[in-house]
């Protein structure tokens, strides 16, 4: 696999996987509520252009709950999601703006999952040649054809033809970037992208996703690898019980972190 | 002279309450004819499901054989063969007998699906685990599988129950006297036809809708320590 | 034996129409049924419930005879073999929505929400994503279902449909050879839903968690 810098064998720059024009993201006052339980309680989250943010924090945090509050996969019980011009504002679970705004976020926002969530009916190719077709009107010539450069780029070009049954997690999960990219994000949510995976493999994925925050995406990554959380990311923020306790360079949270609670996390995590 | 006069006075044969009398009539040989089946066809399943596992091809084969053709035929087509194929033999049964000879063996074929399903579903390491701790062949089905599978098999097999009473109303073409012969014969009369049959098919669904119900119930409440491995 | 043949087999005219407009019917209506069920909203999901249920409730033979003599009393009326197709299609749908069902909910959320996440219309979430999936994991259970709407258009003939049943039935009757002619109609019976048996078996075999009748 060749998680090659952008220079190849002939000297050409290899292309980037990311669109030029990336935005920044703000969720405003996300709440939401499942039943009795509220999952996330008031949580505000800015991330600058081309900014990577790192979420870490205990399980049943609200990380997950908050990327897809971001993506509108579950529609916040209150709060308001900016992803570059795109507004969308949610009152008593009620989404205030109209279906089409709601596609133009779902363009515009990548994710990629902890399981990884191939069509399995589909071939590699198909599956992200697919979605190019189908929500960016492209012809299949055209699809196909950014298909396989994107599956180079992840180091999957031969996998093209085979079934995801067939692939490992690891590159399962490399097939759901180069899926998630093909449609030119302008922002990539990562869930936990290698909680599923053998610590070897995940570096592999985690190696994918710092060439891709050095192209400048705008990346909100919701993880338990610190390593990636330390080294590649330019913010973390900490989530316990539904909120945001901590925030702020990954240095200073890591190794100074001011919050009782995240202490106790970072003790748990670190010290294996 | 009163006893005269109800002899004179023809029933009222439009009335709910004269139908439902003569359906009530049918539902009673419904289930007897359901009951009498299902006392021959489980036994029958269950040794079916034994020789259709065996390794002796002639036990086998055989199993097999009624197994297919019991499930695979229509049962109309086992009811008609019984009731005009047997008569070719010089052999002449009353409708009944011949009704519980065809279900019996339709019946018998799919429960054998059942049993044998139930069996499939009990994992290796329960035969395994019975034979370390020391038991002997016998005992490892009587104590530790057959309990299991039994757990497994009753709810389709309750299910397989109320489907074969429900398929009871084809006897009608035989002549049984249950619930769709009377109410056939009754429309005959009546000319009532949807009222008629609305009739039997509430009588049906009075006892079909509660039983698969109750079925429901006991399945989850069967299922409730069940391991999936 | 060639005699009884020849009498019998132009039965399969109507037991062929029957047996594929019912499941022709009852795919495409069940497809509804089993999408009204997971609706958000519930008097919808309640209806789509208990239509099934009473559908399932109530014997073939009795909603045969209700579609056939009952409603011409409210005017309306069908020919024997229109009123067995429809009747049947109806049914059959209940019992491919349930199979659906099963076969929808096999397939994980995730499915749902990397169609969402990518953007993919409703339609064609639903067409491309959804659809496949569920035929694949239904696909053995909907052919065993073929058999049983096969073993079922034999109670046409109780309405006068002159299929197989009602051939072999009046054949019998004039050469007094039941016994013969049910065992050719039996073989007939199980040549037509042998292609269907194979199918479904061989797939059964690598999905083996369902224990039912068919």
């Amino acid at each position: 696999m060749n998680s090659s810098s952008p220079a190849d064998a002939d000297g050409t720059s290899a292309p980037p996987l990311v669109a030029p024009a990336s935005v920044g993201v703000s969720a405003t006052g996300i709440c939401k509520e499942f039943g009795d339980h509220a999952a996330l309680t008031d949580v505000t989250l800015d991330v600058d252009v081309g900014e990577v943010v790192s979420v870490i924090g205990p399980s049943g945090a609200g990380k997950t709950t908050l990327l897809r509050c971001i993506n509108m996969l579950e529609i916040p019980t209150s709060g308001r999601v900016t992803v570059g011009d795109v507004v969308l504002e949610a009152v008593d679970g009620q989404l205030q703006q109209p279906r089409s705004v709601l596609a133009a976020l779902r363009r515009s926002a990548g994710m990629v999952f902890q399981s990884f969530n191939l069509f399995p009916h589909l071939t590699v190719l198909r599956n992200v040649a697919m979605p190019q077709e189908r929500v960016l009107g492209r012809s299949r010539e055209e699809a196909e054809a950014s298909s396989l450069a994107l599956l180079e780029r992840v180091g999957l070009r031969e996998k093209a033809h085979a079934y995801p049954e067939r692939c490992s997690g690891g590159q399962q999960q490399r097939v759901a970037i180069a899926r998630a990219l093909a449609l030119k994000p302008a922002v990539m949510l990562f869930d936990e992208p290698t909680s599923a995976l053998d610590p070897e493999v995940g570096a592999e994925i985690l190696a994918i996703m710092r060439e891709l925050a050095a192209d400048g995406m705008t990346m909100i990554v919701a993880t338990h690898e610190m390593s990636f959380a330390k080294e590649a990311s330019d913010r973390i923020v900490v989530m316990v019980d539904g909120r945001i306790i901590e925030a702020g360079a990954p240095a200073e949270v890591i190794h100074n972190p001011s919050h009782e609670r995240t202490r106790r996390f970072l003790r748990a995590v670190l010290n294996r | 002279m009163i006893a005269a006069l109800a002899v004179v006075a023809p029933p009222d044969v439009g009335s709910f309450g004269y139908i439902a009398g003569q359906l009530l009539d049918g539902l009673v040989t419904a289930l007897k004819l359901t009951g009498a089946t299902l006392l021959i066809a489980l036994p029958l399943a269950l040794l079916l499901a034994i020789l259709s596992d065996s390794r002796l091809a002639v036990a086998r084969w055989p199993a097999l054989v009624v197994v297919e053709l019991g499930r695979g035929l229509p049962l109309l087509i086992l009811l008609y063969l019984m009731y005009q194929g047997l008569p070719q033999l010089a052999v002449t049964l009353s409708s009944f007998t011949t009704a519980l000879i065809a279900f019996s063996w339709a019946t018998a074929a799919y429960a054998t699906e059942i049993v044998r399903g139930s069996l499939g579903a009990i994992p290796r390491g329960q035969f395994e685990a019975a034979r370390a701790v020391g038991l002997s062949s016998g005992d490892v089905y009587r104590f530790a599988i057959l309990p299991q599978a039994g757990r497994v098999a009753l709810p389709p097999l309750l299910n397989l129950a109320i489907q074969i009473f429900q398929l009871t109303s084809i006897t009608f073409v035989i002549g049984l006297p249950e619930i769709m012969q009377h109410a056939y014969l009754g429309t005959t009369v009546n000319f009532l036809y949807m009222k008629t049959f609305l009739m039997a098919g509430a009588l049906y669904a009075a006892i079909a809708l509660p039983g698969s119900a109750l079925v429901g119930i006991l399945d989850k409440r069967l299922s409730r320590h069940v391991q999936t491995v | 034996m060639g005699d009884e043949l020849s009498h019998i087999l132009p039965g399969l005219r109507d037991t062929a129409i029957i047996t594929c407009g019912a499941y022709l019917i009852g795919a495409v209506l069940g497809a509804f049924v089993a999408a009204a069920r997971r609706v958000r909203r519930r008097p919808v999901r309640l209806l789509a419930w208990s239509l099934v249920e009473l559908v399932r409730a109530v014997p073939v033979l009795v909603w045969l005879f209700l579609v056939f003599y009952g409603l011409p009393q409210y005017g309306i009326s069908f020919s024997p073999v229109v009123a067995a197709t429809l009747t049947l299609g109806v049914i059959a749908s209940s019992y491919l929505s349930e199979i659906y069902r099963g076969g929808l909910a096999a397939i994980g959320r995730g499915q749902w929400d990397a169609s969402a996440a990518l953007g993919l219309s409703r339609r064609d979430t639903a067409l491309r994503v959804i659809v496949p999936q569920t035929l694949r994991v239904s696909g053995p259970a909907m052919a065993g279902y073929g058999i049983w709407l096969l073993k079922d258009s034999a109670l046409a003939s109780t309405i006068g449909v002159v299929e197989l049943t009602y051939r072999a039935s009046a054949e019998a009757q004039s050469t007094g050879k039941g016994m013969t002619v049910f065992a050719i109609v039996g073989v007939i019976y199980l040549l037509l839903g042998l292609p269907l048996a194979l199918a479904s078996r061989s797939v059964d075999r690598r999905m083996r968690s369902r224990w039912s009748m068919s």
